[in-house]
Formats: C-alpha cells, structure tokens, sequence
C-alpha cells in the first residue's frame, strides 16, 4: 500500500524537524537534517512506484547528490567552528542577538 | 480669423528671456570674472526696444481696423479648463491696453538705457538688469492680459521684480525692510483682487472668464454682487496704487535705486490699478457708488499725500509722495466715469514723473548720491541740462498752461465738476495749488540760490549723455503729449477719448462752455499762487526750518506709520510669538514626539524576540507551519 | 505476505532509527541510529523496485556520507565534556512534539486522501539501471549538468573552508 510509506515518510520527517528543533548539539540538529531529505527521497520513489514513471528515481539521485555537497560544507563548517570556540553548541553563537 | 495676431504673445516674451539670460549669465560669471558692463547693457535694451516695436506694430494695426471691431487676440495655450472654469494665456490688444503698451515699453526702454548710466560701477549690474527685464515682462503680461486671471499673473510679477528692486542694495537691512513692507502691503490688496475676481467668476464666470465674455454677461450680474466685486477689486488697486489705506510703502520704496523708482513707482506699476479700474470699465460704470467711493477715496489721498509732500526733506520722498497724489488724481478720474480722462494723466504722468525721477537720479548721481535737498543748491549752471528738462517737469506735473499735465489734470477736474461732485472738484483745485507748492518748493531749493554745502556742489558735473538724452526725450514728451487729447476749447477733439472708446463704458458729460472755461480759469489761479508762494520763500535761498505745530504734524507724515506699527504689526508679531513659544512645542510637537516615542516603546518590546539563537528562529518558523496546518486541515474535510 | 512483513519490519527499524537519532546525547550514538535508519530505508526503496536507487542509497548515503560524518565526529576527538550540557532537553522534546503534531496529522490527512495503490515488486522495466539512465540522459540533461556544477562548487568551497588559511592576528 503505497499509503503507508508515505505515512511512514511523514513520520521521519516530524522526527526529523523534532530533532532540528530541540537538540543543541551541532551534529545531531546536521543529521536530523539528513533524515528529514531521506524521508523527501521516501516519498519521492513511492509517487514515482504510484504513477509508474522514473521521473522520481532521477530526483532521488539529484537529492543525494545535492545532500553529500551539503555534507561536505555543513562539515568543513562544523570545523570552522569547533576551532573558533572550542564548542559544539548552537547557543554559544548568539551574534544576531538583537 | 483676423482678430488673431500670433506676435502678441511675443510682446511679453522678449523681455522676460532677457531676463533669464542675464539672470544666468550674471548667476555664472559674478563670483569670477564679471562680464562687461556693455554687454548686459545691450543684451538688456534689446527686449524692451524689441517690445516697443512690436507695440507699434499692434497700434498701426488697430488704426487699420474698424474702430467697433478694433481688437487682436492670441491665446498662447489653455492654462485650465476645470468644468466652469476656461481661463487661457491669452492675449488682448485693444485700444486701452494698446496705449498703455506704447508708453510702458517707451518709458521703459528710456529707463534702460539710462540706467546703464546710473548704474554703472555696481557690483550687481547683470542682476539688476535681469529683474528690470522680468519687471518690464511681468507688467506687459498684465496689460496685455485677455482676463482678470492673466493679469493677476503680471500683477503679482511686478509684485514681486518691486520687492526684489526695493531691496536691491540689500547690505544695509532698512532697504530690506522696505522691500519687505512694499510687499506685504501688497499682499493685503491682493487679497481684496482675488475675492473680487472670485466672486466674479462665480456670479458670470460659466460663460467665459476673458474680458470680452464678461463685459458681455455683466448685465447679469445683481447690484450688491456687483458693487462687492467693485469695492473689492478697488481694495486691490489701493495696495498696488498706493491709496489710502495701503500707500504706506510707496515712500519707503524709495530706498530703491533711482531708476527703479522711476519705472516702477511713477510710470508703470503704481498705474495698473486705475488700468484695472480702467479694464472693469463695464461693472463701475453701472454702479456710481463704488465709483464715487473710488473718487473720494482718491482725491483724500491726493489731499493727504500732498500735504505730507510739502514738507518733506528727500528729493525722492517729495516725488514719491508727489506720485501718491496724482494717482489719487487718477482714481478720482476713474471714480466719476471719466476714464478716458483717468487713462490721460496716467499718460502724461508717465512721462514727467519718469522725468522728474530721471532728474532727481541724474542730481543724486552728480552730487555722489546725496539726497537731502537742504544740501543742494544753485545747481542749475552747474547741470543745466538737468536743471532744464526737471523744470519742464515740474510744469507738467503742477499742470501750468499748455503743458500736458495741465491738460490732463484738467480733464479729470472738468469731468468730476460736470458730473456733479463739486467736492472733488474743490479738493482737486486746492490740491492742485500744493502741488504746484512742493514741486517748485524743490526746484528753487535744488537748482536756485546759493550752494548750501560748497564741497559738494564744486564736484558736481553733468552725467554722461547715455543719462541725459533719455531726460531729453521725455521731457518732449511732458510737454507736448497734451496735443494729443486737446479739449474742444482749444479746438481739438479729445483724440486720446475716442481712441479709448470702444475699450470703456463712458459717457461723457456736457458742460456749457462758459462753466468749462470757468473751472479751467480757477485751477490756472490755483497753480500760479502755488507757484508764487514757493517763490516767496525759497527762491531767493532759504535755511532749513524748524518744523513745528502742524508742520511737523506733516513732516512726521501724520505719524501714521507708527499707529500701523503699533496697532497691526506688533500685535501680529505677538500673536505669532505665542504660538511659537507656546502652541508649538506643547500642542503640534507633542503629538509628533508621541508617535516616535510609542514606535521607540513598540520596537523595544519586540526586540525579546530576536534572541540570537538561530535554533530558536527555526522553532519560530515551525511554529508558524504549525498554526497554518491547522487551520489548512480544517478545509481539508 | 513476505513483502508486508518485511515493509513493518523495515518501517519499526527506521522510526527506531530517526528516535534513537534524536534522543542519543553522544553523536556517535546518533549517527550510528541513522545508519541503523538509512540501511532499513534502503530495504524500503528495494520494496518499492527501486533497483537502483537501494544500491545508491546503500553506497553513498550510509557509505560515503555517514562516514564522513563519523569520521569529523572521530576526528573532533570530542569528550564528555564538549558535549553541551542539555539540560532542558525533555521540555524542549516534549514542546516541540506539541508543535509539530499539527503538522503531521495535517501531512497525514493529505495523504490518505490520495487514491491508494498496491506496491507490487516489479521486475523488469521499473527501477533499474537502464530506465534510470535512460530518463536521467535525456529528460534531465540539464539539471544533471547542473548538479555537476554544483558539486564542483561545493569542492571548492570545502577546500576555501576547511583549508590552511593567512592567520590574521
């Protein structure tokens, strides 16, 4: 039942933006991130099964691809940061405080 | 149709490019290298003699034409045209205002030229010369004007080319001041000259607001619309002619340079009121009320000044005073329905007042700008050029026999005698008798006796010819422009009147020749013992006096600018004091400063929000995806 | 049967997955959930016939870019006492699964109001290499181009981030 799976792609991604929302440290919000485009390809590929057409698999592809050249940079600046203040907590960056 | 004539518009124009022309020239060259005095002098005669040509054009033309149908018309383009409301830039030549266009451009052009004379090592020759130009422009625009709208444009104009004059040497502030007062008197005419023509335009205006529409309608017009627009447009002549009660600021404008007075405040603007009572011919002929208010109100001003003139100790003030009188001279004219007689002596006073002003600069200018005439004397070897062309002015203007001021003067006197205002006719030949008084009260001080300051009377010369034939010229014309409206006793045919005809709704009275020489033979009388008086005392030389008792009540010019002062200006000045110290800050200010202060409140409230946190920004966007699904699935089944 | 069996066991692992993910304190920990989670999605694309895209998933998601997560994580050398210190880690759990429930029952709704479908293993034709390739060369040329620029830019800025940079002190 393709129903379900998207259901289940619904679920992951809730879980995902809970995880952005409510955690502090940098990788955990980075890979809820991930979840949440995993989820996207979830549903991606059950439309594409339901209208029997590749157009959704391509996408996929394009998502992943887009997904590990965000990974690179999220990381290069996860880096940056890490040797800027020696932490890894979203809150320590508070420059926009206005 | 042939009615139009496309070069009119080009009448107004010459002088007022002039202007911007020297007026940028001037702006670009005077803190660097001035140009030439020469050449702003050319490039500034050439639109007032371009503008007399053209005037001479219009008049060949109108001669040509049938003296019922004898006017030309341009309409430049349509200014507004708001329901009711059509007014164009148009232009109208037509007999009256064909003869005051000659002798505004004649007189003008002469005052040009001499003013290069005059003016000459001024720093600011190029400005003065621009806004001489625009003046020249802005009163062709009014006389020429096709509606009481067009001429308002030139009557504010030449408001405004007045006040910058008046202030021309505006280093020392009285001069500013005065500026200041010649337009703010003016100011309170212009009001009573836009509610008249208001109310005009809402009685009759739906046919047309140009003169020859509403001469047509104005039958239409009820008595008391009619006699309120005549009172108010009269309150608008008072300020810009200078009648009781708005004349205060003619004397004072004399801190003008001389040939400024001499065009604005003798011969061209100081007149556009009697033209405009002149132009509204049609609504003052139907109701002699407001024409007798306009006569008595112009023969007590030409009492008053008269008197404030006999005593006075400035050559220019006793000229501009001079000027006040005889325009109430002219109002008296207009006020009894003689306006061809009116429109007469604003010609004839044209040339020897502008004569007189001419002189009196060419004194001022020999004698190094000194101007108290108790410090001149026997000049008349030493500038007899001068000496002669002010005298034949001075017999115009106290109308001695055969001079055109006596012709003039003496037309208006007959005519307020033939319509039954013996009291005019009364004050008009005493007032002539002080007039003749003053006027030769100057010359003998001036020119006659011995010098009273030696130093300089030894540096005083004759000015250069490009000053003295100007002076020449008109003084031809102050003493034979009578010619050219010679009454019936003389055997002429009052030329000037019916040339004026068509433009004015006259009817002239009759009088049986014996009452007509009568009233002649007693204005002669008049100016000769006027003249014999002045004679008596100042001929042969005289100290300056003491004044006291009711002289100096006249020198002090009945101390009527300082009631103005004290029951008008400080008042005001008071009023406005309080609101500045008190409205202001506590009524208008506060609510401004509310306003910043509660967005400065709001703003700081609303800064808990931006906490910094970029996480905490991503919660408040989920926050609101939040809200819209809830509300999105309700319209989801 | 099978496939259903498999489709629940495969979903319970995933979800167990994204929690584990999100409620791990360690980020070692958490990334090892979401392998957990990305190998069992890759089971799901496999029941959906995705030939393809399960390889992929398995050889770039939990393969390259899991480990280069890891691997920063190892690299960070990170101890107890990096870690933030989380201490209002329940409220914000909890207030932020209030938030987010509207938006999944309300995602839910629109789901099941699509027309639904039976997910039956294809075999040929669907999913694999060939029709992936075909579609991808011909209909997305130019974003598959493109993605390729993008990922240059992405090098490049790896390289300017991460690289040796002029002290300026």
């Amino acid at each position: 039942m393709i129903q379900n799976y998207l259901i289940l792609s619904v679920i992951l991604f809730s879980l995902g933006i809970l995880g952005v929302i409510s955690r502090r440290n940098v990788f955990t919000v980075f890979m809820s991130i991930e979840l949440m485009l995993n989820a996207a390809n979830l549903a991606f590929l059950a439309f594409s099964r339901l209208h029997e057409s590749m157009d959704g698999h391509v996408l996929v592809m394009m998502v992943m691809a887009v997904a590990a050249a965000e990974a690179a940079l999220a990381l290069a600046v996860v880096i940056l940061l890490h040797k800027h203040k020696g932490k890894l907590d979203t809150n320590v960056f508070s420059l926009l405080k206005g | 149709m042939e009615h139009t004539a496309t070069y009119l518009g080009l009448i107004p124009l010459f002088p007022l490019i002039g202007a911007v022309v020297i007026g940028l020239l001037h702006m670009f060259t005077c803190k660097k290298e001035p140009l030439p005095e020469k050449f702003y002098g050319a490039l500034a005669c050439i639109g007032p003699l371009l503008s007399f040509f053209l005037a001479v054009v219009v008049f060949v033309q109108l001669k040509g034409m049938e003296p019922e149908d004898r006017f030309l018309v341009h309409n430049v383009f349509t200014w507004f045209a708001v329901g009711d409301l059509h007014i164009d830039m148009g232009f109208l030549a037509d007999p009256l205002s064909s003869l005051m266009l000659l002798f505004v451009t004649f007189i003008g052009s002469l005052i040009h030229i001499y003013s290069i004379g005059y003016m000459s090592a001024d720093k600011n020759f190029g400005k003065f010369f621009s806004y001489m130009n625009l003046f020249l422009g802005s009163m062709l625009i009014l006389v020429l004007g096709s509606g009481p709208v067009v001429m308002f444009v030139g009557w504010e104009g030449v408001g405004l080319c007045s006040y910058l004059l008046i202030s021309y040497y505006s280093e020392d502030t009285d001069n500013v001041l005065a500026g200041n007062k010649a337009f703010i008197v003016n100011r309170i005419g212009d009001l009573g000259f836009v509610l008249g023509i208001s109310f005009l335009f809402w009685a009759i205006g739906a046919g047309g607001f140009d003169y020859l529409s509403l001469r047509a309608n104005a039958p239409a017009l009820t008595p008391a619309i009619g006699i309120a627009v005549c009172l108010l447009l009269f309150i608008g002549a008072c300020g810009k002619s200078a009648q009781i009660p708005l004349y205060v600021w003619l004397p004072d404008a004399m801190a003008g340079p001389t040939p400024v007075s001499a065009l604005i405040h003798a011969a061209t603007m100081v007149t556009a009121g009697v033209y405009m009572v002149a132009r509204f011919s049609f609504l003052y002929a139907d109701y002699p009320i407001a024409g007798s208010v306009v006569a008595w109100v112009g023969i007590l001003t030409a009492l008053l000044a008269a008197i404030f003139g006999m005593f006075q100790k400035d050559i220019k003030k006793i000229l501009a005073y001079s000027t006040v009188s005889q325009l109430g001279y002219m109002f008296a004219g207009v006020g009894v329905a003689a306006y061809s007689a009116g429109i007469f002596h604003v010609f004839t006073h044209a040339f020897f007042k502008a004569l007189l002003f001419l002189g009196a600069g060419s004194v001022i200018y020999a004698l190094h700008h000194e101007q108290n005439i108790w410090k001149m004397g026997g000049l008349k070897d030493k500038l007899p050029t001068t000496y002669k062309t002010m005298l034949i002015g001075a017999l115009a203007l106290a109308g001695f026999p055969l001079f055109s001021g006596f012709f003039s003067k003496d037309e208006i006197l007959f005519s307020a005698l033939a319509t039954g205002h013996i009291g005019i006719w009364m004050i008009g030949v005493f007032v002539a008798a002080m007039t003749a008084y003053y006027t030769f009260r100057m010359i003998f001080l001036v020119f006659h006796g011995k010098p009273r300051d030696q130093k300089s009377y030894d540096h005083a010369h004759e000015p250069p010819p490009v000053m003295t034939v100007p002076l020449i010229i008109l003084a031809v014309g102050a003493a034979f422009a009578g010619v050219l409206n010679l009454p019936g006793i003389f055997g002429g045919n009052l030329k000037v009147s019916q040339w004026l005809a068509p433009s004015l709704i006259e009817h002239h009275p009759h009088m049986s020749l014996g009452y007509e020489f009568l009233a002649m033979a007693a204005s002669v009388v008049a100016v000769v013992i006027g003249i014999y008086i002045a004679f008596k005392k100042f001929g042969q030389g005289a100290e300056e006096p003491e004044f006291t008792g009711f002289a100096k009540f006249g020198y002090y010019k009945f101390y009527v600018d300082e009631i103005y002062n004290a029951v008008f200006v400080q008042p005001y000045k008071g009023f406005g004091s309080v609101i500045s110290r008190f409205l202001e800050p506590n009524v208008t200010d506060s609510h401004v400063k509310f306003s910043a202060w509660l967005y400065r409140k709001a703003g700081n409230a609303f800064k808990v929000f931006q906490v910094g946190y970029v996480r905490v920004y991503a919660i408040y966007m989920v926050i609101g995806l939040s809200v819209m699904s809830l509300f999105l699935s309700q319209s989801i089944n | 049967m099978f496939a259903e069996g498999l489709f629940i066991g495969f979903s319970v692992l995933s979800v167990l997955g994204a929690l584990g993910l999100v409620l791990f304190r360690h980020p070692m920990n958490g990334a090892m959930s979401l392998i957990v989670t990305m190998i069992s999605l890759a089971g799901l694309y496999a029941l959906l016939s995705a030939k393809l895209i399960f390889a992929l998933q398995l050889i770039v998601y939990a393969g390259a870019i899991m480990s280069l997560i890891i691997f920063i994580i190892m690299f960070l050398n990170i101890q107890e006492s990096d870690l933030p210190e989380e201490k209002g880690r329940l409220t914000y759990l909890i207030g932020g699964s209030v938030v987010i429930i509207p938006i999944t029952l309300f995602l839910i709704k629109v789901v099941k109001s699509i027309p639904n479908a039976e997910a039956t293993i294809v075999g040929n034709g669907f999913g694999g290499v060939k029709e992936v390739g075909l579609v991808l060369y011909q209909d997305w040329l130019l974003p598959f181009e493109i993605v390729s620029i993008l990922l240059l830019v992405a090098l490049i800025g790896a390289v300017v981030l991460a690289g040796k940079r002029r002290v300026i002190k």
